[in-house]
């Protein structure tokens, strides 16, 4: 019987040194996924990473449903990033029907966005404290979110999956007084996430157990496409907000920040030097933002494309690159959508990886990937 | 990059300065957060919403006509909204039916809010929607009706000593 059957299930001839460990699916990790690594000893000789354990067929569902009731399920990959997942889908739909969005509309986009991508990076840390087993970066992380989570709900009403973009601006405006609370909570919530520095990144037990672990290269990040926090871990300063800049990105002082050494460390420094930079956005676009004005565009019942027609939009968001293709046949649901997503593209740095890693590092390594496993599988 | 002593010391001094700070717990159910207005609401003539929480739905049976919109606009999303027939009769709701909400369905996203033409369907603050029963989380016209109690007065309060809420 030579039956093709997947890497994880087929007989292999294997050295007697060498032992097949399974890694999930079930882990105290955020997401089902399964890594099948090869073991000689201590170290991991080969590794495969086996995602789609929480796949949903989003895709297929967004073509039964038409451009407005896609927005609830279309946020659901990754409900902690909820606006930015959207944000391609939206700007893809309005340059579909052609409408022109509101300018305090972008405005209010940008800071939802902005937020959106604190509240990820901030779940993101924590679980990546645990993995370290280092539970202090679990709660204050876990806790501070509460300060972005409330200016969220503030604007949307929902705690999580806030269902605001639609295709010609936000649902409603801001609240009366928002400017000043946002500007309050967001510059206690850089002050409070400098004081991570002493507790976690400048802690010689972290620097120990993620410097020069997983290196990736300047030239195997390009090869491999990896996108986002990876990409810019490694050298490479390409960041969607300043090369392609969409809504209102062109018009502020984006600065992302970029690491050489190409390793766990730098991988998991990224998102919180992006964190302090995206709190400088917010008060950026408070500053800007006009002070009255419509938020959105009134849209026919049912929207529909004009004939066939197709549209791919970018957008940089908490996992790197996400990018949205919808394909319109003028009917009210679209004929085909497909997302390009961050996390999967970083997925594939894994067993690069970790050959030749202690099976110890595996953990730090595999989630400084801000790999995201139900948007993977989406 | 700090030498491992002083790291160490660092790391723990920085732990340490929080026997000082306030604590950010919020204590639910004794403390509530407050939230912006009445809840979700949405002007049709403007094509806007107002802010506010995305909790239980209020229907004014002055107002609904009947005419499924909201209906419509769930079948895609939940399918948590089923026309039902209610006793009463209203001059402008002349097959008499009415939104039946099943919250073991809705994701609170708010989009029958949104299709309401006539300012009949409004979101509430009120989350506290839990039962023992699948029944008791299908909720009819009559009990949308009812205008719910919220004693909600807990916010974030940003002091020298840490955030709290207060």
């Amino acid at each position: 019987m030579t039956a093709e059957l997947p890497p994880g299930l087929a007989i292999q001839k294997v050295d007697e040194r060498i032992m097949t460990l399974n890694v999930g699916p079930q882990h105290p990790g955020s997401g089902h996924m399964r890594i099948v690594v090869q073991i000689d000893g201590d170290y991991i000789v080969a590794c495969d990473p086996d995602p789609g354990y929480v796949h949903r067929g989003e895709e297929k569902m967004a073509e039964y449903r038409n451009y407005i009731t896609n927005i609830p399920h279309l946020e659901r990959p990754v409900i902690h990033d909820s606006c930015n997942v959207l944000y391609p889908y939206v700007l893809g739909v309005e340059e579909l029907l052609g409408i022109e969005v509101p300018e305090r509309a972008k405005y209010v986009r940008v800071i939802c966005s902005e937020l959106n991508r604190c509240i990820y990076i901030m779940y993101w840390l924590a679980i990546y404290g645990i993995f370290l087993g280092h539970s202090t970066m679990f709660m204050w992380p876990a806790g501070d979110r509460e300060l972005l989570i409330d200016l969220m709900e503030k604007i949307s009403g929902a705690r999580v999956t806030h269902a605001h973009f639609v295709p010609g601006g936000v649902r409603n405006d801001l609240p009366p007084n928002f400017e000043e609370v946002c500007l309050r909570q967001v510059n206690y919530f850089e002050k409070r996430i400098k004081e991570y520095a002493a507790v976690f990144y400048d802690n010689p037990i972290l620097i120990s157990r993620t410097q020069d672990t997983g290196v990736l290269s300047r030239e195997d990040a390009i090869r491999l496409g990896t996108t986002g926090s990876v990409l810019r871990a490694s050298g490479v300063n390409y960041d969607l907000r300043q090369k392609e800049p969409y809504d209102v990105y062109d018009e502020l002082d984006v600065h992302s920040p970029v690491m050489k050494e190409g390793d766990s460390y730098a991988r998991s420094k990224i998102p919180w030097l992006d964190m302090l930079e995206s709190c400088k956005i917010i008060r950026q676009a408070l500053e800007k933002m006009p002070k009255s004005g419509s938020v959105r565009v009134k849209l026919k019942p049912n929207p529909k494309g004009k004939g066939l027609d197709s549209v791919y939009k970018r957008v940089e968001s908490g996992r790197g690159s996400l990018g949205c293709h919808i394909v319109s046949d003028g009917k009210v649901e679209p004929y085909r959508l497909k997302l390009s997503v961050g996390s999967f593209r970083n997925l594939i740095a894994l067993p690069y990886l970790l050959k030749g890693e202690k099976l110890g590092n595996m953990p730090s390594v595999y989630w400084s990937l801000n790999y995201w496993p139900v948007e993977a599988d989406r | 990059m700090t030498n491992t002593a002083t790291g160490i010391v660092r790391a723990l001094n920085s732990g340490i300065k929080h026997i000082a700070t306030k604590r950010f717990t919020l204590r639910y159910p004794e403390e509530k957060l407050k939230f912006v207005g009445d809840g979700y609401q949405f002007d049709p003539s403007t094509g806007v919403g107002i802010a506010g929480l995305k909790g239980r739905h209020m229907l004014f049976h002055d107002h609904c006509t009947g005419c499924q919109l909201c209906s419509i606009a769930c079948e895609g999303v939940a399918e948590a909204i089923a026309m039902v027939k209610v006793p009463e009769e209203q001059k402008q709701n002349k097959k008499s039916i009415m939104p039946q909400i099943d919250y073991g369905k809705c994701v609170f996203c708010g989009l029958c809010v949104d299709a309401c033409p006539f300012y009949a369907l409004y979101m509430t603050n009120d989350y506290e929607l839990s039962s023992f029963s699948k029944e008791g989380l299908i909720y009819t016209p009559a009990q949308l009706a009812v205008k719910p109690y919220v004693e909600q007065d807990s916010e974030i309060v940003i002091t020298k000593n840490g955030a709290t809420h207060g």
